[in-house]
């Protein structure tokens, strides 16, 4: 019964922030830029359900990738890491800095795509 | 837009650093080939020490004679010329272009002090407009192509300032700020801009013949 009721409790403290992870990826607006120091423009605004229902991108790896060796893996992919987990502030050999990350990886695929923001301020919106 | 910017900021851009590179070494070229087959003479007085001399001289404020008599247009001066190169070589969103197409970074400034620099280069145009219509002395030496020039180099600047505030339509003035930087640097090697490439030589040639050949200060 004890066992029982430290279950319920814990999952009770839980739920809010299981809710929290989930919503937090369906409300993200824009991407969080508190990871940096002195942010110099507005946060990058990315509604990341609206943009993957509008861009048809079923597969996370799609943006949340996996380098290994500077090697794409395939079919693994890094939504369960923060981009700062791997991205540092500089660059790492060949593993660009997170604002470069950001930007390769955002506009890389809409210049290919020919669709989506490719100037500093369709994306950094005042 | 999209086709359009990717055209302006990608083969546009090739065209206009080629012609600015290109042209302006060309223009040096032929500038010392001019001069070796109509005044020759001049090679050999030229000096180093009289060179830098000059140079220096005039590249501090109120360094010179003319610099103390115009003490407003002095400080008026290098404050444009000073922002005019730094604002658009250390801005953080041209070095972070730099970076994601060549993998190149350098120091940059924060944005708030380029936005200020970039109303410095602004207000340095309009203060030259001003100069040209109403000083005499300036009035002889304008030709109608002046005013031109002048809007050349404004244009990048007020654009700049436009997109980075994102006013009046931000893809469009973003698209026409790169076309009005395309326009600047192709023009300086073939306007009156060229006054860039020639001026350590004028003033290297100026200093030698004052100083070797007067006895004299060019200062």
């Amino acid at each position: 019964m004890k066992k029982g009721m430290t279950i319920i409790a814990c999952a009770f403290f839980l739920l809010p922030f299981m809710l929290l992870s989930v919503h937090s990826q369906e409300d993200m607006e824009s991407v969080d830029r508190s990871v940096f120091d002195n942010p110099q423009r507005p946060a990058a605004v990315f509604k990341h359900e609206a943009h993957n229902e509008t861009a048809g991108i079923e597969e996370c790896n799609e943006c949340h990738h996996v380098y290994e060796d500077g090697k794409l893996v395939e079919d693994e992919s890094s939504e369960d890491q923060r981009c700062a987990d791997c991205h540092g502030p500089e660059d790492q050999g060949n593993q660009p800095s997170l604002v470069k990350a950001f930007h390769v990886n955002c506009k890389g695929c809409h210049k290919k795509q020919k669709k989506g923001p490719i100037m500093c301020g369709e994306c950094h919106v005042r | 837009m999209h086709d359009l910017y990717q055209f302006v900021s990608g083969p546009l851009a090739w065209v206009a650093f080629i012609l600015f590179v290109g042209g302006s070494l060309y223009r040096m070229i032929a500038m010392l080939v001019e001069v070796k087959k109509k005044e020759p003479f001049i090679f050999t007085y030229m000096s180093l020490k009289y060179s830098l001399r000059s140079i220096v001289h005039w590249m501090t404020p109120f360094a010179t004679y003319n610099w103390r008599r115009k003490p407003v247009l002095t400080v008026v001066t290098f404050a444009f010329h000073i922002c005019l190169f730094v604002s658009p070589i250390f801005l953080l969103a041209h070095v972070t272009l730099w970076d994601e197409s060549w993998d190149i970074s350098w120091w940059t400034l924060p944005d708030g002090v380029a936005d200020v620099m970039t109303l410095i280069v602004i207000a340095g145009c309009v203060f030259f407009l001003l100069r040209r219509l109403t000083q005499p002395e300036v009035q002889f030496v304008t030709f109608p192509s002046d005013y031109f020039i002048l809007a050349i180099v404004a244009a990048p600047f007020v654009t700049g300032f436009l997109a980075y505030h994102q006013w009046f339509g931000y893809p469009m003035v973003m698209v026409l700020h790169v076309l009005a930087g395309e326009v600047m640097l192709v023009a300086i090697p073939f306007t009156r801009l060229s006054h860039m490439i020639y001026s350590p030589f004028t003033r290297a040639y100026m200093g030698s013949e004052f100083g070797v050949i007067r006895k004299s200060k060019d200062f």
